[in-house]
């Protein structure tokens, strides 16, 4: 394996690639019917951007 | 399961209680068959879900070893590519961005507490060692990621693998 590159997210990429990959496992394994993965799968998507923006929002003020 | 035509053949033939005790072989009738009761029916039941729970327990530690295992015995393709994937990529991505990849040297509490959520890669756990060869630096946001993706991903897995262990078990998942 010769990948001892570094990878470099940015905050928001960071936090995508995040909430993709869990809502997607959440959705695999917490339902079974393809209809209900992707409305589970979107739905937590979606919160997942919400509350992790809403945070950083609040956060904001006191960033520096 | 004994014939019955077989043993009245052996009632009528020769008379068996003449021979002495010595000579006389045992006869299927001298076998005694275990009687149908509802305590054996529980005993054999026990046996069969003692054995279920082993089958399962082998399930959730497959996959735990490896990732999507636990569910690829249980033909699960789908949830098995996708807990493959998920594990494998925030492994990746956390070790390519030199998260800290805990060791069983920790200092303090959270290092031990780190190393038991990347041990929950299980298998991945020496890929992200070999894939981070010059260390860890979290002297950086990214870096900071990466030890959190690391982690995640280990809890993710123990998460799939109790999964597999469950729906081995027979209960609906």
């Amino acid at each position: 394996m010769t990948a001892a590159s570094t990878l470099a997210l940015s905050h928001f990429q960071a936090f995508l690639f995040f909430a993709a990959v869990i809502s997607v496992s959440f959705g695999f394994l917490g339902r079974r019917r393809p209809k209900d993965r992707l409305k589970y799968i979107l739905w937590s998507f979606f919160l997942f951007l919400v509350v992790g923006i809403g945070i950083a929002w609040v956060m904001y003020p006191f960033s520096r | 399961m004994i014939d019955e035509n077989e043993n009245k053949d052996l009632e009528a033939s020769e008379p068996l209680a003449e021979l002495s005790a010595v000579e006389r072989k045992a006869t299927p009738m001298d076998i005694q068959l275990p009687i149908p009761s509802a305590e054996n029916a529980a005993r054999a039941a026990a046996n069969e879900e003692f054995r279920n729970e082993g089958r399962a327990f082998a399930t959730g530690v497959a996959g735990w070893l490896l990732p999507g295992f636990g569910h690829a015995i249980q033909q699960m393709w789908g949830r098995a590519l996708v807990v493959f994937l998920a594990v494998g990529s925030l492994v990746y991505a956390g070790a390519s961005m030199r998260g800290n990849v805990f060791t069983s040297t920790g200092a303090d509490a959270f290092d031990y507490l780190g190393y038991i959520a990347d041990l929950g890669t299980g298998s991945f756990y020496f890929l992200a060692r070999s894939i981070e060869k010059n260390g860890a630096d979290v002297s950086h946001a990214g870096g900071d990621y990466g030890t959190r993706f690391l982690a995640t991903a280990g809890v993710l897995n123990l998460l799939a693998a109790l999964h597999a262990y469950e729906a081995a078990r027979g209960r609906k998942a």
